[in-house]
């Protein structure tokens, strides 16, 4: 399994194949649920909409054009998901998030093997734009181009590289008492 | 992070390594999120497998029905009342159930005793 193509694992899901279909999301999971995250902190939320994503990604399967890469496809659908959840959920609470809980709140099990510089990153990025944050970890985490994460987020290219120019300016600015102490 | 890094288009190796490592999801639950996305797949292709005008029309059959009979109603009304026969034109409105009627009453050289006006006003036709 792990060594059939992309292309495979998509023609036998659409066939009907669920062990491919797991295949896929095997391959894809660390990436889908990272970018829910970078789009909406809590860590819950993000697995909820990346299964959102994957599950809605089946069901659009036939409308895929499988010339082109499924991964940049299948990120926009995880992306849209996400951002549903988190319009959602802005309906849902009037007030903002605390950036103390940003994060999905106190975990006491996982805060307690987070690295400090992951606890700055994670603040860091909770002050970004959801798409500003979710174009640096297209580009810088996921290795997608430009061109790429303008397809996935619906937005100019242009636009892409300002976000990623703005993020990295942020984080930068943000990480620099770290990186000197 | 460098300034040249910022302006770099090329995806930065440093930083990249530090978000996934933020971001990462806790260790030891890839394999539960796949089987909680598998377990759900069954559900995702039922719905998948249903035409969305069958579901459009097993939704709106119920109501045509009740529109098709509330406009069969209306054109049952509207064409009683268009058969009805017109009785009521102007010369039988203005004639008078007794005495002198309206346009003798305009007409006359002489005005009319009061009472006369007041019966006709109020006179039930």
């Amino acid at each position: 399994m792990g060594s059939e193509t992309e292309g495979e694992l998509v023609a036998r899901t659409r066939a009907g194949d669920k062990a491919a279909f797991g295949a896929l999301v095997d391959r894809y999971a660390g990436q889908a649920r990272r970018v829910a995250r970078a789009v909406l902190d809590d860590p819950d939320e993000a697995d909820d909409a990346a299964q959102d994503g994957f599950l809605s990604a089946l069901v659009k399967l036939d409308r895929y054009d499988a010339r082109r890469p499924f991964g940049p496809w299948l990120m926009r659908i995880v992306a849209n998901a996400a951002t549903d959840r988190r319009r959602r959920r802005r309906v849902r609470r009037a007030e903002p998030l605390d950036p103390g809980l940003v994060g999905g709140g106190p975990r006491p099990d996982t805060e307690a093997v987070r690295s400090e510089l992951g606890d700055r990153l994670r603040a860091a990025l909770a002050e970004l734009s959801p798409r500003r944050r979710t174009a640096v970890v297209l580009f810088d985490v996921e290795g997608y181009s430009h061109a790429e994460i303008a397809e996935i987020l619906g937005i100019p290219e242009g636009t892409v590289r300002s976000e990623v120019f703005h993020a990295r300016r942020r984080l930068r600015t943000l990480l620099a008492d770290w990186k000197g102490a | 992070m460098t300034d040249e890094r910022m302006f770099d288009h090329r995806p930065d190796p440093e930083l990249g390594a530090a978000l996934r490592q933020a971001l990462e999801p806790r260790d030891g639950t890839q394999a539960a999120f796949v089987d909680r996305v598998l377990v759900r797949y069954d559900a995702a292709q039922a719905a998948a497998g249903v035409p969305t005008w069958d579901v459009l029309a097993a939704w709106a059959r119920p109501r045509v029905a009740a529109a098709v009979a509330v406009a069969a109603l209306c054109g049952f009304l509207v064409g009683r009342a268009l058969q009805a026969p017109d009785d009521a034109s102007f010369d039988t409105a203005f004639e008078p159930t007794s005495g002198p009627g309206l346009a003798a009453l305009v007409t006359a050289s002489a005005p009319p005793d009061a009472s006369v006006v007041f019966a006709s006003l109020v006179e039930p036709r």
